[in-house]
């Protein structure tokens, strides 16, 4: 699908495959990262990713699962779980306008 | 915090392990003994870790179990493994690992005070390198 204009994203999904561990931790500096652009950042298992997500971020070793389980979701991988440069570019584009890839 | 979700007795600063499955199964081991969860929670963290690496920088690794193995879980806990020699780690050397058994939110301020402290190169070493139980605790809660 087409990308996503950062104006549109409202909300965040981090996803992994227990929800339990790093899909927390990276959640919890996008968080921080991004409290003051009104984007809400919540993690969940794989299996139970929102409808009303924007855009989904998933190690790249699950994106083949995430995109099965929330087709239709522009979704970024990350291979690292903090300091990520596709997470990094994230942030900016939603701090300062752009297009999000799917 | 809750208080028991970080056991003293959960933390230990002076272990050795010949690999990454031994580190594993030794963190799992602390889960099981200070009554967190179930047995079977354990071979759930190695099938986990064989998915994806639970490493996440500064030689902090987080195992944990799976999405199914969520009700071998009887309470959130977190144990604290260090490893002075090190860990290979599919290729990273581990010297601390954050074991994690959550099935609600309880432990999210912990993890989330760990992420901070990992992108501190200054606090990841001197979590890294704390050899008081006291220290862990003050770092992490």
């Amino acid at each position: 699908m087409a990308g996503i204009d950062s104006k549109d994203i409202h909300k965040i999904i981090v996803a992994c495959d227990a929800g339990m561990g790093s899909s927390v931790m990276l959640a919890s500096q996008l968080r921080k990262q991004l409290k003051d652009s009104g984007v809400t950042v919540e993690h969940t298992p794989v299996s139970s990713i929102p409808d009303d997500a924007d855009v989904v971020l998933c190690h790249a070793g699950l994106a083949a699962r995430a995109r099965a389980a929330a087709p239709g979701k522009v979704l970024v991988p990350f291979q690292i779980f903090l300091g990520d440069p596709a997470v990094t570019r994230l942030v900016n584009t939603i701090k300062n306008g752009g297009t999000v890839d799917a | 915090m809750r208080d028991d979700l970080l056991d003293p007795r959960a933390v230990l600063l002076h272990e050795s392990a010949p690999d990454r499955e031994a580190a594993i199964r030794l963190c799992g081991r602390v889960l099981v003994e200070v009554g967190a969860v179930a047995e079977p929670y354990v071979e759930a963290m190695l099938e986990r870790e064989r998915s994806i690496s639970t490493y996440v920088g500064e030689g902090v690794a987080i195992p944990h179990g799976t999405n199914a193995s969520k009700e071998d879980i009887k309470r959130d806990a977190i144990c604290v493994v260090r490893f002075p020699g090190g860990v290979d780690w599919d290729g990273e050397q581990v010297v601390l690992c954050v074991g994690i058994a959550a099935r609600e939110g309880g432990h999210v301020p912990l993890l989330a005070s760990l992420a901070e402290i990992l992108l501190d190169p200054d606090r990841a070493k001197a979590l890294r390198e704390a050899t008081e139980v006291s220290q862990v605790m003050k770092e992490l809660t």
